[in-house]
């Protein structure tokens, strides 16, 4: 393979979805457990990504942060900072974040109006 | 036997995260160079490719006529993650070589299970000292499928002897419920077999026997 010409390949045309402003909700339990989570640290923020890959082809990633470099739009929801990144903003329009109480299965859940289905775990939604 | 030319396409990624990027999305374990499948929900063939690591970027060989299909579903799928994907199929050219031959330093060689892949420039003369029907003879003979015969979106990587590019242990991908089901029921449906002339609905015809898709009772 020339590396002469690696250099300088015809860019692939890609096609980057529209960044919508979110709307989201978390329900009540989420943000119980949000608060025991964050503690005293309410300056820090819940990211809501995703990610390629999974079952389905794409994965949810939920990270409590202080800052993160990529391009965010915040919301505020009853004092909670919530970061979703502007490439998967499209993809996180109108989610529910609930939080699942049991002992298999259990955690963070998101309920997404924009998955066509999802994996058994629910981690992971096309 | 000798040199053939394949119909095929190159793609180049950049960026840290192409590796961990195909290997979330393919049946096989990503961690350098090696070939994997790219699968639907459904677990059927998008494309096979050659997964080539040059350090400084990844080349993607797939076959030609499927290069749309590969480039639609991976390129939705980047999101925010550090890749950029480019075609440089138009100034490369891919050969499949039956044995390891001598080839210059700007040519790329990599042993896959087919044979020896040949990435060259496409400025160079390689010179193709095997035909087509050759070729189809050598694969009928080790039972080596190909794309556009086998290897087509109609079929899952288990029924076209893609087994061994089924990663048996590593973590979710688009497709990966099906395949793991069907291997851990020990129900793969139809399988690829060489099998003597006359063989009805063969994919590949050689002189003496012939490659098929066909149901294992």
């Amino acid at each position: 393979m020339d590396c002469n010409t690696c250099d300088s390949p015809t860019a692939v045309v890609i096609n980057k979805p529209e960044v919508v402003e979110v709307d989201l909700t978390i329900t009540n339990k989420a943000k119980e457990m949000l608060s025991s989570a964050f503690g005293d640290e309410m300056s820090h923020a819940l990211l809501v990504g995703v990610l390629s890959g999974g079952c389905s082809g794409y994965m949810y990633d939920l990270q409590i942060v202080e800052s993160t470099d990529q391009d965010c739009q915040e919301v505020d929801i009853d004092g909670f900072r919530v970061l979703v990144p502007n490439a998967t903003s499209h993809l996180l329009d109108g989610i529910e974040i609930d939080y699942v109480d049991r002992l298999m299965g259990g955690g963070f859940r998101i309920n997404n109006p924009n998955a066509e289905s999802s994996c058994g775990c629910g981690e992971s939604f096309a | 036997m000798g040199v053939v030319q394949l119909d095929a396409y190159v793609l180049v990624l950049r960026g840290k995260d192409s590796l961990s990027f195909i290997d979330g999305l393919s049946t096989n374990r990503v961690e350098g160079t090696c070939t994997t499948v790219f699968t639907t929900s459904v677990a059927k063939i998008i494309d096979m490719v050659d997964v080539i690591d040059k350090g400084d970027f990844i080349a993607l060989v797939g076959h030609g006529p499927y290069k749309e299909a590969l480039i639609d579903h991976i390129s939705q799928r980047i999101l925010g993650q550090d890749v950029s994907i480019g075609d440089a199929s138009a100034s490369n050219l891919v050969y499949l070589s039956t044995e390891d031959i001598e080839v210059p330093d700007n040519v790329t060689k990599f042993n896959s299970f087919r044979g020896w892949l040949i990435v060259s420039p496409s400025n160079m003369n390689f010179e193709i000292t095997m035909s087509v029907a050759d070729y189809d003879e050598y694969r009928v003979e080790n039972l080596i499928p190909i794309q556009g015969k086998e290897i087509t979106p109609k079929s899952h990587p288990l029924a076209c002897g893609l087994s061994d590019l089924v990663h048996e242990s590593k973590g979710c991908y688009i497709g990966q419920e099906i395949l793991a089901r069907m291997r851990s029921r020990g129900r793969q449906g139809k399988q690829l077999v060489r099998l003597a002339n006359p063989v009805v609905d063969a994919t590949t015809i050689g002189e003496t026997h012939s490659l098929a898709i066909k149901r294992i009772k």
